[in-house]
């Protein structure tokens, strides 16, 4: 008898809880622009945190100028606590990440692709100081090899060009793991390693100085560039909104301005299905 | 050597010390207390540099990790900092002002009010705070507090220090400064014993000489000195003694000289009378019988007779008066007062318009001759002086005999002397030198316009009254 009540009960519950989910994730859904909180615009960290806040900054105070609610930069420490933030914690309501890891946000966290970066397309680059003997992909064997954590994408691009080129990059030769793409460039350009592998928009970004001092042997295959996409519980209002004020950004003198200093062209309406091919990469 | 002890307070030694002592407690104060301040601004500054460095380094350093929102990497780095021992607490706080971090005894919310200055403090910890900025956005806050107490104890240490070396130093000083004044005072007392010793007369003190210094410069020239002013004392004895003799000598011979001359008057006086008179007085007898035999015969020789007899009467009164010059015949014969009476009642004839006073007290018979002689010569002097110069309208003669002394005092109400006397010193020395010559004492006292008062103090010994 008493087991007959205890199973009722726990049948019930389950069902409370089953009906309670739609409304609960309609109260999060249900969250503005227009809201006190800040948003948090989350940067994948590409580059140092100060260059980061430093690139970013002037996007950030655009949208929040425009949408009327502060916005915030936030990065993390790591490319894998990144995700995991961006995965578990639904830390980001704006997302500016790399092209691989927007189809996992995609699928494991519900964030929704606004835009990206009006560009054709991006890819991974080889440099050498200018003096090196090193001409070719093929001569990075048993050299140093600079580059940015494993999930980074220009690390899984290079190493998929290596294996392309017949090279075991963890075999053939030493992959030296930095925290960012400056910290790979600077390695080579200061003798540490003997090349780098880095994204190609963050090379252009580097300072006149190194730039010119080094020289690509090599560039991979290329991917669609950076994808904006905003979280499952942003209203679609706001969400269309920021939508807007990126792809008018061009349009206004205050969002050249920002693009200029993003060195970005502007920002463009894309397809999600142009993302899932890289899911690939991070799949090796 | 006797010393003799001087007032504390005007003891070269205890000014000396005490001068020294106290400036040195002033000026070690003053310094004590300069050096804590300066201890104090060097610390209080010193803590407000080091926690301004200590937390701009931790914001510059946090800020790419509250970017990254990485507070326990963070929270591992500022773990090792905590450790300093200054430091109290230690929080970071985010954009939003939530305490993401927190180190140390920190204080609860609201957070303490913040301190430019370790010397503003008032709670014991000193509060500061620091925006945490990346590229100028601002990502956060650091707040720290650095406990007051390890800069109290070592100002406290250094004050305690400072105190300790300046009471040292005082009592050094002290101790130095005493040792130095008495060896000096000691030394300054010895000179000061011998040179008054010689003031007393002993030549023969000589100060040790211990030390080449000033002091022992001083002695040997003090000992110098005293060897020539012995020397030259002897000299100025041996001739003050040379000196004194002749004086004695010229007294006897100025007393014998007046005795002699007193003597010859004396002699002469009575020749005159003696001899003169009779001869006088034998002519008048016999002019008298030539004029009564001539009377009835020949009125010519009557008249001639009468004539001798004017003549001799008139030569025996200029006798006489040169008699009573010389020698009075009252003096010897009814003594001293009445011998001046006459004298002054003569005088006051001559000088109707002076009121005279003539006062005698004690008793003054039976004195030996030359004292009579002596005083009635003085008074005549005086008198004599007093018509000459003094032009008074008043004048006062007292005498007065003692048991032992006899005492003169002539006083006018004149013009008084000036300090040269034109004419007049001999009078005045002739008047001294006989009373000097009885051992007496003659006094002169005058103002200009106050007259004059001369005064004869002469002693009496046993043998200087005549018997009766």
């Amino acid at each position: 008898m008493c087991a007959d009540v205890l199973r009722t009960a726990c049948i019930a519950l389950c069902f409370s809880l089953i009906l309670a989910f739609p409304v609960l994730a309609a109260t999060e859904v249900n969250r503005s622009c227009q809201q006190s909180d800040p948003l948090v615009f989350g940067l994948l960290p590409f580059i140092s945190a100060e260059q980061l806040v430093f690139r970013f900054t002037p996007l950030v105070n655009y949208l929040s100028d425009n949408l009327q609610v502060p916005v915030r930069i936030e990065t993390a420490p790591d490319f894998v606590e990144f995700a995991r933030r961006t995965h578990e914690e639904s830390r980001y309501d704006i997302l500016f990440t790399a092209p691989h890891f927007f189809t996992r946000a995609n699928q494991k966290a519900g964030y929704r692709l606004i835009a990206s970066v009006d560009s054709p397309e991006m890819w991974a680059v080889i440099v050498v100081p200018k003096q090196s003997r090193i001409a070719r992909i093929e001569d990075l064997k048993g050299k140093r090899l600079a580059t940015v954590p494993p999930l980074g994408l220009a690390t899984l691009l290079v190493r998929k060009a290596l294996f392309d080129a017949g090279i075991d990059p963890d075999v053939d030769l030493d992959m030296v793991i930095t925290p960012t793409h400056d910290a790979s460039l600077l390695s080579s350009y200061h003798g540490v390693t003997d090349a780098s592998a880095l994204m190609q928009p963050p090379f252009e970004a580097a300072s006149k100085k190194v730039r010119d001092s080094m020289r690509i042997i090599a560039r991979t295959e290329s991917t669609p560039h950076i994808p904006i996409s905003v979280a499952p519980w942003l209203n679609e209002a706001c969400a269309a909104e920021i939508t807007d004020l990126l792809l008018r950004m061009e349009t206004s003198a205050e969002g050249r301005a920002v693009l200029e200093h993003n060195r970005f062209t502007g920002y463009r309406l894309a397809d999600p299905a142009i993302y899932e091919r890289l899911d690939e990469l991070l799949s090796r | 050597m006797h010393r003799k002890s001087v007032p504390l307070f005007q003891s070269l030694r205890f000014r000396l010390i005490a001068s020294v002592v106290m400036i040195e407690i002033f000026m070690l104060s003053l310094l004590v207390w300069n050096n804590i301040n300066i201890i104090h601004a060097t610390h209080t500054d010193r803590l407000r540099d080091t926690a301004s460095s200590m937390i701009q380094q931790i914001a510059r350093t946090s800020g790419n990790y509250m970017v990254a929102v990485d507070y326990a990497t963070l929270e591992d780095y500022l773990s090792n900092i905590i450790d300093y021992q200054e430091l109290s607490y230690l929080v970071i706080l985010d954009r939003d002002e939530h305490a993401e971090i927190v180190l140390g005894a920190a204080p609860t919310q609201p957070w303490p009010a913040l301190e430019e200055h370790p010397a503003q403090v008032m709670d014991g910890v000193f509060d500061i705070s620091e925006i945490i900025t990346v590229s100028g956005q601002p990502m956060g806050r650091v707040l720290m507090g650095f406990s007051l107490s390890f800069m109290d104890e070592a100002i406290r240490e250094s004050r305690t220090r400072g105190i300790s070396i300046a009471a040292a130093e005082i009592v050094l000083t002290v101790i130095v400064t005493v040792l130095i004044g008495l060896g000096l005072t000691r030394r300054l007392g010895i000179l000061s014993s011998a040179a008054h010793e010689v003031g007393k007369g002993d030549y023969s003190i000589r100060i040790p000489i211990e030390t080449a210094d000033e002091v022992g410069r001083t002695a040997s020239a003090f000992n110098r000195m005293v060897t020539d002013v012995s020397s030259r004392t002897q000299q100025l004895e041996k001739a003050e003694s040379q000196s004194r003799a002749l004086l004695i000598e010229n007294r006897n011979l100025v007393h014998t000289s007046l005795h002699v001359q007193e003597e010859e008057r004396k002699h002469l006086a009575r020749e005159l009378h003696d001899e003169l008179g009779q001869c006088i007085t034998a002519i008048q007898a016999d002019a008298e019988s030539i004029r009564d035999l001539s009377r009835e015969c020949d009125n010519r020789i009557e008249t001639s007779a009468s004539a001798i007899l004017n003549v001799s009467s008139r030569i025996y009164e200029v006798v006489h008066a040169m008699m009573q010059r010389l020698r009075p015949s009252v003096l010897d014969d009814l003594g001293l007062i009445e011998a001046i009476k006459e004298e002054l009642s003569a005088w006051q004839d001559r000088n109707p318009d002076i009121h005279m006073h003539f006062g005698v007290t004690g008793n003054l018979d039976d004195l030996d001759e030359r004292i009579n002689i002596t005083l009635y010569r003085i008074v005549q002097e005086c008198l004599t002086n007093i018509t000459r110069h003094a032009d008074a309208s008043r004048v006062s003669i007292s005498l007065s005999g003692e048991a032992d002394s006899l005492e003169l005092s002539v006083n006018d109400n004149g013009r008084g002397l000036k300090q040269t006397l034109p004419g007049g010193g001999l009078g005045l020395i002739g008047m001294r030198e006989r009373a000097e010559g009885l051992a007496g004492e003659f006094t002169l006292e005058s103002e200009e316009g106050a007259g004059v008062t001369i005064r004869v103090r002469i002693p009496l010994n046993s043998g200087e009254r005549k018997i009766a």
